[in-house]
C-alpha cells in the first residue's frame, strides 16, 4: 500500500454512546496510512479523529477524560478487549473492527 | 481479692501503707509514680499534622508540670523515620532533627530509617521472602538497605509499593514501640488524612483493619494506635502551625498535589488524597464524617481469628461475614499465611 | 502483536481480560467462567430451592437482561427446579420506557419466560410523565425510586411469587458500600452488602445474583453472546451520575481493576463489625428494609446509582446536625510572639469536644452521633407530598 492511500475501518457504538454520535451505531471511517510524522494512526489518534470529525454531540466529556477513553467505556478491538492490544497505542490495521460500549447505562 | 484496709494509704497507688513522705505526699516508696506511668510513642513525620500533634502533647507536659505538686502522668517517646529512606528525593532532616531536639527537651528520641524494620522486626526477612514468592530475588548477603530496595523495586504498581510501604513504616512503628513498652501509639493524622486512609484501605480490601488504622483501638501488635486528630482538619492544623514559631525550622511543608498526572497512574492512596481534598472543598462535612464512621466500628469482633504475617489484619473473613468473595470467589488468598489485602499487593499480580 | 491465547483452554484466542484476577480468556471461557462463579454465588448462599418461583426484575438493561439469561442457563444445566418469569414496571416514560419494555417483551419470547408488566398509572394513578409535569425533573428520581420498590413488591404479590431477583452488580454493591461509609451510615453499612434482603412491608425476598459479577464483564457477557438488551439513558436523568461514588469506583478500577471486588469484600467484613446496637437499631423497622438496599435513584435506568445532588443533600444534613449538636472543637492558638496570651479558635464541627486529655484517659467513648440521611422515611413522606400535588391539581 503506497504510504498515502487512506485506510478504510468500522467503528462502531453501543451501550447508549450512538447518542453522541448522531445515532448512527456503526460508522466507516477512513484515515491516512501514514502520519505526518511517519507514525501509523493508533487508536489515540482515532479518539482525536471521532471528536473532531464525527461526534456531533459537544458533550466530549462523556466520551473523553484525560485525552482517553472515559472509565466506564470499554473498547474492543476486532472483538477483543483492547488491554490485550496496546490499549491507545495499538496501530490500527486494514478492516479493523472497533467497537465502544459504555457500561454506564442503566442496568 | 477483698481489699486490705490501710490506715495511711499511698496517695500514688492506693494499695499500700505509706512508707515515705516525699514533699507531703506520703508513698508507699519513692519514684514508684515514675514505674506505672504509661509511655506514649509519637511517630513524627516532621509533617505539619504530627509536629503539631508533638507541640500539643508537650504543652499538655508543661502544663501539668506547672501546676502545684505537678507531676506528668505520661512519658512521651518520640520516632522519627528517616523520610529519605522511604523516598530518597526526600531532603536529608539532619538540620531539622537537630532543631526538633532544642526545642523539645522532654520526650526521649529514636531515629531510624525504614529499613531498620529488619532489626525491629527478626522475621520481617522470612515474611518478604515468603510474600514475594518468584518475582523477587532474595539476597541474604546485602545490607538491610539493599535488601528492602531490592524487595521496593520488584512491586510492580503505585499502588502495591504505597500500600506496602505503610504495611512496613505500621510494622516498624509498632515494633519500637513494642520495644520501649509504650502503651499507645499516638498517630498524627488529620481528618482528611484519615478520611482518604479509611477510603483507600476498604478500596484496597483492607476494611477489617479500619478499626486500627483509622479507629481508636487495639492494633495487633497489643499496643494502642490512636489518632486524636481525628476531629480537626487539615486547615486548622496549619493556622496552628502558622502561629507556632517553634516549629516553623522543624516542619517540613507538605509538596503540592501535581495537577496534570493521570489517574491510571496514581495509588489508590494518592487518588483518594485527592478525592478527599477535591470533595472536601464542596462537602467537608461528608469528608469528616468518613474517619467518625470508621471509629465506630468494633474492633472485639475481630478477636479469636488468625491475623496475617505481613500486615496483622485478619485472614480470611471477619467472623460473622457470610459473603463468598474471600473464600470461593478469589480463591488467592485462601490457605495463605497472608490476608486479602496483602494479596492484592503481591509483586506478582500486575494489578 | 501477536494474539494471546486463552489461559484456560490454552487454544483459542484471548478476547477479554477479567479485572478480578487478570485471566485473559477466550470467548468461550469467559461465558463459561462467568456462568460457572455466577452458580457458585448461588449455591454458596443457599439463594433458591428446588420448586422456587422467581420474578427477574427485568428492565430491558444490560444486568437484568444478563440475569435472565444467566438464571435461564444455570436452571437448565443444574437442575435448580426454578420456575422463572420476568417482572417489569412501566414507569410511565414515553420515548423511554416503552422502548424498553419491547426488549423486555422480545426477551420474554428469547427466554421462553412469561412476562408481567405493572405501571405506575394503575398502582399510583400516576405516571412519571405526570409526576415530572407537576414537580419538574429535579428530584423526580427519587419519586421514581420509591415507587418502584413498591412496585415490584405489588407486582410479585400480584403473581402469588415470594422471591424477586434484581440485576444489582459488583459495581453498583462497591458503590453503595462507598456511599454508606461517605454517610457515616453504619445500619445500611451492615446490610447493604448482604446478598438478600427483605422487603419493605412484605415477605417478599429480594437478592441480587450477580452481586460479585463486575459491570464490565456483564456488557462483556452481553456483547460475546449477543444478548438483546436496551441502552439508553433515561431521559429524566441524563447525567445523574456524574461527581458521584460511581466515578470514583470506575477511576479505582482504572487504577487496580480488582478494587471493586475488593471494596465489597471490605464492605461484607465491616458489616461484620458493626455493632450490634446500631445494624439492629429502631430505625431498621420492617418496611424501610428495602429502601436501604437500594440508593435512591433505584431504577432501571439508574441501577442502585447516586448522584452529585445527593453528595449536597448530605452535606447540607451534617450542616444541619452540626447546628443541632453545636459541640465545638476548640484549638488553643498560641499568638504568635507574645506567649502568654492564647487566641481561641473554634471549629464548627458536629464531634464531641475531644481534647488531648480525653485521649489520655484512653476511656474516651466512642463518638455515637448518628448522622445519616433519612430517606428511610422518605416513602410516606413522598406520598404525603404527592397527595398535596394532588389536591393542588385538581
Amino acid at each position: 500500500m503506497p504510504p498515502d492511500s487512506l485506510q478504510p475501518l468500522t467503528k462502531s457504538n453501543s451501550g447508549g454512546l450512538e447518542i453522541l454520535f448522531s445515532n448512527e451505531r456503526k460508522h466507516t471511517i477512513t484515515l491516512p496510512a501514514r502520519l505526518d510524522d511517519a507514525g501509523q494512526p493508533t487508536i489515540a489518534y482515532l479518539l482525536g479523529h471521532l471528536v473532531d470529525n464525527l461526534m456531533k454531540d459537544d458533550r466530549k466529556e462523556l466520551f473523553i477524560m484525560e485525552d482517553n477513553v472515559r472509565p466506564g467505556i470499554l473498547v474492543l478491538i476486532n472483538d477483543a478487549d483492547w488491554e490485550l492490544e496496546g490499549e491507545e497505542n495499538y496501530e490500527l490495521q486494514q478492516g479493523d473492527n472497533i467497537v465502544f460500549v459504555s457500561t454506564l447505562h442503566g442496568g | 481479692m477483698p481489699a486490705k484496709e490501710l490506715s495511711r494509704p499511698c496517695m500514688d497507688c492506693k494499695e499500700a501503707e505509706t512508707v515515705f513522705t516525699v514533699r507531703k505526699r506520703q508513698l508507699c516508696r519513692p519514684g514508684k509514680t515514675q514505674e506505672v506511668r504509661p509511655k506514649i510513642l509519637l511517630p513524627l513525620s516532621l509533617g505539619v499534622s504530627s509536629s503539631v500533634l508533638l507541640s500539643m502533647v508537650e504543652a499538655q507536659i508543661q502544663h501539668q508540670l506547672a501546676k502545684p505538686y505537678g507531676k506528668v502522668f505520661f512519658d512521651l517517646h518520640v520516632l522519627v523515620i528517616d523520610p529519605s529512606s522511604i523516598n530518597p528525593s526526600n531532603a536529608s532532616i539532619d538540620d531539622k532533627y537537630k532543631v526538633l531536639l532544642e526545642t523539645f527537651q522532654s520526650p526521649a528520641y529514636t531515629r531510624l530509617s525504614i529499613h531498620d524494620i529488619f532489626d525491629y522486626v527478626p522475621d520481617m526477612k522470612e515474611i518478604i521472602h515468603e510474600y514475594a514468592g518468584s518475582q523477587f530475588a532474595d539476597d541474604s548477603s546485602l545490607s538491610n538497605k539493599d535488601r528492602l530496595s531490592a524487595f521496593r523495586a520488584s512491586i510492580s504498581t503505585a499502588t502495591s509499593a504505597a500500600d506496602l510501604d505503610y504495611v512496613l513504616l505500621t510494622r516498624l512503628v509498632a515494633a519500637v514501640a513494642q520495644k520501649h513498652g509504650c502503651k499507645s501509639v499516638f498517630w498524627g493524622d488529620s481528618d482528611s488524612r484519615l478520611a482518604a486512609r479509611a477510603l483507600a484501605g476498604v478500596s484496597k480490601g483492607r476494611g477489617a483493619s479500619m478499626t486500627w488504622q483509622v479507629s481508636d483501638g487495639m492494633s495487633p501488635w497489643g499496643v494502642r494506635f490512636e489518632f486524636p486528630l481525628r476531629d480537626l482538619y487539615k486547615t486548622e492544623l496549619l493556622q496552628y502551625a502558622s502561629v507556632c514559631p517553634e516549629l516553623s525550622d522543624i516542619v517540613i511543608p507538605d509538596a503540592p498535589l501535581s495537577d496534570n498526572v493521570l489517574t491510571k497512574n496514581l495509588s489508590i492512596d494518592e487518588l483518594m488524597i485527592r478525592y478527599v481534598q477535591n470533595q472536601g472543598a464542596k462537602y467537608p462535612g461528608i469528608m469528616s464524617n468518613v474517619a467518625r464512621t470508621a471509629n465506630k466500628l468494633e474492633s472485639s469482633c475481630l478477636e479469636g481469628g488468625t491475623s496475617c504475617a505481613l500486615c496483622g489484619g485478619p485472614r480470611g473473613n471477619v467472623k460473622g461475614n457470610t459473603g463468598v468473595t474471600a473464600t470461593t470467589q478469589s480463591g488467592d488468598s485462601e490457605g495463605s499465611q497472608f490476608c486479602y489485602g496483602c494479596m492484592r499487593s503481591r509483586p506478582d499480580l500486575k494489578c | 502483536m501477536a494474539p494471546t491465547t486463552c489461559f484456560n483452554c490454552k487454544e483459542a484466542r484471548a478476547v477479554i481480560i477479567r479485572p478480578k484476577n487478570r485471566h485473559k480468556l477466550c470467548r468461550a471461557c469467559f461465558i463459561e467462567v462467568f456462568e460457572t462463579e455466577v452458580h457458585e454465588t448461588i449455591t454458596g448462599t443457599n439463594l433458591f430451592f428446588p420448586g422456587e418461583r422467581i420474578a427477574i426484575g427485568a428492565s430491558g438493561g444490560k444486568d437484568s437482561t444478563v440475569l435472565a439469561a444467566v438464571l435461564k442457563t444455570l436452571n437448565e444445566r443444574y437442575n435448580y427446579g426454578l420456575d422463572l418469569c420476568l417482572l417489569s414496571i412501566d414507569e410511565g416514560i414515553r420515548g423511554y420506557r416503552d422502548d424498553s419494555l419491547e426488549t423486555v417483551k422480545r426477551n420474554a419470547k428469547q427466554y421462553d419466560m412469561p412476562l408481567t408488566i405493572v405501571g405506575y398509572g394503575e398502582l399510583y394513578g400516576w405516571t412519571m410523565d405526570q409526576v415530572v409535569e407537576q414537580i419538574g425533573k429535579k428530584g423526580n428520581c427519587t419519586y421514581c425510586g420509591v415507587f418502584r420498590r413498591q412496585a415490584l413488591d405489588r407486582g410479585a404479590a400480584r403473581l402469588d411469587i415470594q422471591h424477586v431477583v434484581t440485576g444489582h452488580n459488583a459495581d453498583d454493591v462497591a458503590e453503595t458500600v462507598m456511599m454508606n461509609l461517605l454517610r457515616g451510615d453504619l445500619p445500611r453499612l451492615s446490610r447493604g452488602t448482604s446478598i438478600v434482603t427483605a422487603s419493605g412491608g412484605s415477605d417478599i425476598k429480594r437478592s441480587k445474583p450477580l452481586k460479585y459479577a463486575y459491570e464490565k464483564e456483564i456488557v462483556l457477557y452481553a456483547h460475546h453472546r449477543q444478548l438483546d438488551y436496551f441502552t439508553t439513558e433515561c431521559i429524566y436523568s441524563p447525567e445523574a451520575f456524574r461527581g458521584s461514588a460511581r466515578t470514583l469506583v470506575k477511576d479505582l478500577e482504572k487504577i487496580r481493576p480488582s478494587s471493586i471486588l475488593d471494596i465489597v469484600k471490605s464492605g461484607e467484613d465491616m458489616a461484620a463489625l458493626v455493632p450490634r446496637d446500631t445494624s439492629q437499631d429502631g430505625k431498621s423497622c420492617k418496611t424501610t428494609a428495602a429502601a436501604e438496599e437500594e440508593n435512591t435513584g433505584g431504577c432501571g435506568s439508574q441501577n442502585g446509582r447516586t448522584s452529585g445532588g445527593e453528595m449536597a443533600a448530605m452535606e447540607k444534613q451534617l450542616t444541619e446536625n452540626e447546628t443541632a449538636e453545636a459541640h465545638e472543637t476548640e484549638i488553643q492558638l498560641p499568638q504568635k510572639g507574645a506567649k502568654n496570651t492564647k487566641n481561641t479558635v473554634k471549629s464548627s464541627k458536629a464531634v464531641k469536644s475531644q481534647t488531648l486529655g480525653h485521649c489520655l484517659n484512653r476511656n474516651r467513648p466512642k463518638t455515637a452521633i448518628e448522622v445519616g440521611i433519612e430517606d428511610e422515611e422518605g416513602s410516606s413522606t413522598l406520598m404525603r407530598q404527592m397527595e398535596r400535588t394532588q389536591l393542588t391539581n385538581s
